[in-house]
């Protein structure tokens, strides 16, 4: 219980891999698309956005199509909500084990989130395509800061995701406030509109929202070929903070998930 | 450290319906408060297993022996008190636990091998022995869904079993599968002993357990009520399931009175009782074979009708050396009235051998529904034998030697 938790991690690390497996496995056995799901998601929500935002509502996007702006960040944000929508389930869904078996239980939160990430890189591959098809110029250097992006984007999850799983086990009222909380957090995150229709006076508060420094560090790297600004530091720094509150709070509850059946 | 399990005052309470919805609670772990809405499931559980021991816990329903395990594989955390631990360990609450229905049995065992603590490597070491032990190798990379019950179960053993654990704790999971596979498990569980493994087996077989323990311990409500040989611990069982049976009767009452208020109307109390020797003089030493009257006083505060008596003498340990109730004699009694003290008598040979005995009596309802009033251990007398003889009964043994013409001796006890 003492010993620290990438400690315990790295010697349980089969049984990470072996559960992300399962969890990945079971999400797509018995379904005749299966992995197609990864890119066919995020297709459909962006032709929605697409048809309502660039021929109802005609948002400036600049020299980006509005598609390929849109998916750029709708694919990482996708990866966030579905993520967390996962971990603050995950150890209910457990329980059954959870009430039997000893294993560190952040396990089961970590892995329904890398087994998310599959699905990101299916759907991202995609944005190439995308970016061929548009003729968009693509910047493989600035690629190289993706892993960073993408670790301050998993650590800010999974923090959340920690503390929501741990909170869900005691109170099922977790699970709705997650689904509202998510909704509201897709429109205040520049994802299908530009940060620049956010006004001016706005701005200072509006990226104190870690996903907002988040996404715009996406378009950054894959659409204009440079690297993230100072407000991805905001992103960095929450999301620090949040996983080390996430881990500090899971770990001082998980002995007693056990008794709550 | 001498012991590979030691269990220090282990206590674990839960709490009684619906847990707190406050935050706070959530951080204010370990401060527990008296309240009655709290039900401690063990309680102040001590004992200690060497390397190489196999200690069977049986009891009835509820008596807290899963809380212990869980509390053992640290699924759970006590409240109170300590359990120390020495060797990597495997428990088997549940056999395939973890088990998904659409994988097949290849990758449930690599998952399952995980979850119990086992690298990858280690795994795909002892695939092929886990395999044929679950003896299911034609199906192996079907789906565990597909499985029969029987199977699933054989697996989720042979995962566990070769996990190749220094404690090993087994909970009641050997009711599935057939003869052969359960002597499989028992042979496996024995091997491991053997080999300096510390096991833990929990049932409510006691032939299962006599199979594989050397030591049993009895659980009654949370407590240990025995301690010691499996053959003993089997009467002492018997002997609560009993007692468990006629206290059932009171379950609707509310929680948290004590056993005794719970089954006992009260409406006539043993007021006294003594123990009279033939001379009628009142003694708690006496010598074997002595008729020895019990006399009971008895206060009643209500009509009773035909109310049924019964006498027993239990040994220290629990174990009931005699059980005698009006009932089983078919014996009619009268009826008693309200206000009003009687005396009642039971006139006993007392062919006890030698030792320590209580003398207990319960007052029951006509149709057996409820207790007046009981007590399984008013008074404590000791029983002396000239001949020394050990046991439960003294049946007087007379020796002699007959010789024959060959100078054969012949001995008759």
């Amino acid at each position: 219980m003492h010993t620290s938790p990438i400690k315990t991690l790295f010697h349980h690390r089969d049984l990470l891999s072996a559960w992300t497996m399962r969890v990945i496995r079971a999400r797509y056995q018995q379904s005749i698309l299966g992995g197609l799901w990864a890119v066919l998601q995020p297709v459909a929500t962006v032709t929605i956005f697409t048809t309502v935002f660039s021929l109802i509502l005609k948002v400036d996007t600049g020299d980006i199509p509005y598609v390929v702006f849109s998916y750029t960040a709708l694919v990482p944000w996708m990866l966030f909500s579905a993520s967390i929508t996962d971990m603050s389930e995950s150890i209910v869904s457990n329980m059954n084990l959870v009430g039997k078996i000893f294993f560190p239980r952040d396990i089961l939160v970590i892995s329904v989130m890398m087994a998310r990430l599959l699905d990101f890189f299916i759907a991202y591959a995609l944005l190439i395509v995308l970016m061929v098809y548009f003729s968009i110029p693509i910047f493989m250097v600035t690629w190289l800061f993706l892993p960073v992006i993408l670790l301050v984007q998993l650590a800010l999850a999974l923090g959340l995701g920690l503390i929501l799983a741990a909170l869900n086990a005691f109170y099922r009222d977790v699970k709705h406030v997650v689904i509202l909380l998510l909704q509201v957090w897709l429109y205040v995150t520049p994802i299908i509109y530009p940060v620049n229709l956010v006004p001016e006076r706005f701005q200072s508060i509006y990226f104190l929202n870690p996903m907002a420094g988040v996404v715009e560090g996406y378009r950054a790297i894959m659409l204009y070929g440079s690297i993230p600004d100072d407000r991805f530091l905001i992103s960095a720094s929450v999301a620090l903070v949040v996983l080390l509150a996430g881990y500090w709070f899971f770990k001082r509850v998980e002995h007693r998930f056990a008794d709550i059946i | 450290m001498a012991y590979t399990i030691q269990l220090i005052d282990l206590s674990k309470r839960y709490r009684l319906g619906q847990a707190p919805l406050s935050l706070k609670s959530l951080f204010s772990s370990h401060k527990y408060t008296q309240d009655n809405r709290y039900h401690w499931a063990v309680k102040d559980i001590n004992f200690a297993l060497n390397a190489g021991e196999a200690l069977g816990i049986i009891g009835p329903n509820g008596a807290g022996k899963t809380t212990i395990l869980k509390l053992l594989s640290k699924v759970t955390y006590p409240t109170r008190g300590k359990i120390l631990l020495d060797g990597r360990f495997s428990a088997l609450i549940e056999l395939g636990a973890g088990f998904h229905p659409d994988l097949t049995g290849r990758e449930n065992v690599f998952l399952n091998g995980a979850i119990l603590g086992m690298r990858k490597a280690e795994i795909q070491k002892r695939f092929d022995e886990i395999v044929e032990f679950a003896g299911i190798d034609k199906y192996i990379d079907t789906p565990v869904k597909r499985y029969s019950s029987g199977m699933y179960a054989r697996l989720g053993f042979a995962v566990a079993a070769h996990v190749d654990p220094e404690i090993l704790l087994v909970d009641e999971v050997l009711a599935v599968g057939d003869m052969a596979f359960q002597r499989k498990c028992y042979d496996r569980m024995l091997d491991l002993i053997k080999k300096g493994a510390t096991l833990i087996f929990i049932s409510h077989n006691m032939r299962a357990i006599q199979k594989v323990c050397s030591r049993t311990i009895v659980l009654y409500r949370g407590q240990v009520a025995y301690d010691g040989s499996p053959a003993q611990a089997a009467a002492e069982y018997s002997n609560i399931l009993r007692t468990a049976a006629t206290d059932r009767n009171g379950e609707d009452e509310p929680i948290g009175h004590g056993i005794a208020e719970r089954v006992m109307t009260r409406e006539a109390v043993i007021e006294h009782v003594e123990m009279l020797h033939n001379d009628g003089q009142p003694g708690n030493t006496f010598i074997s074979g002595e008729t020895v009257t019990v006399r009971a006083t008895l206060h009643i505060t209500a009509d009773i009708q035909a109310p049924v008596f019964a006498c027993a003498i239990r040994m220290p340990d629990g174990q009931v050396a005699y059980d005698y109730t009006t009932h089983w004699a078919d014996l009619k009694t009268p009826n008693f009235y309200a206000n009003t003290r009687s005396q009642v008598a039971f006139k006993l040979d007392l062919n006890l051998a030698t030792g320590t005995y209580q003398l207990g009596i319960n007052l029951a309802y006509e149709d057996l529904s409820k207790y007046y009033d009981r007590s399984d251990r008013l008074m404590d007398f000791v029983v002396t034998s000239p001949s020394g003889a050990k046991g439960v009964a003294d049946l007087n043994a007379r020796f002699s030697v007959i010789e024959n013409k060959l100078h054969e001796t012949e001995i008759f006890s």
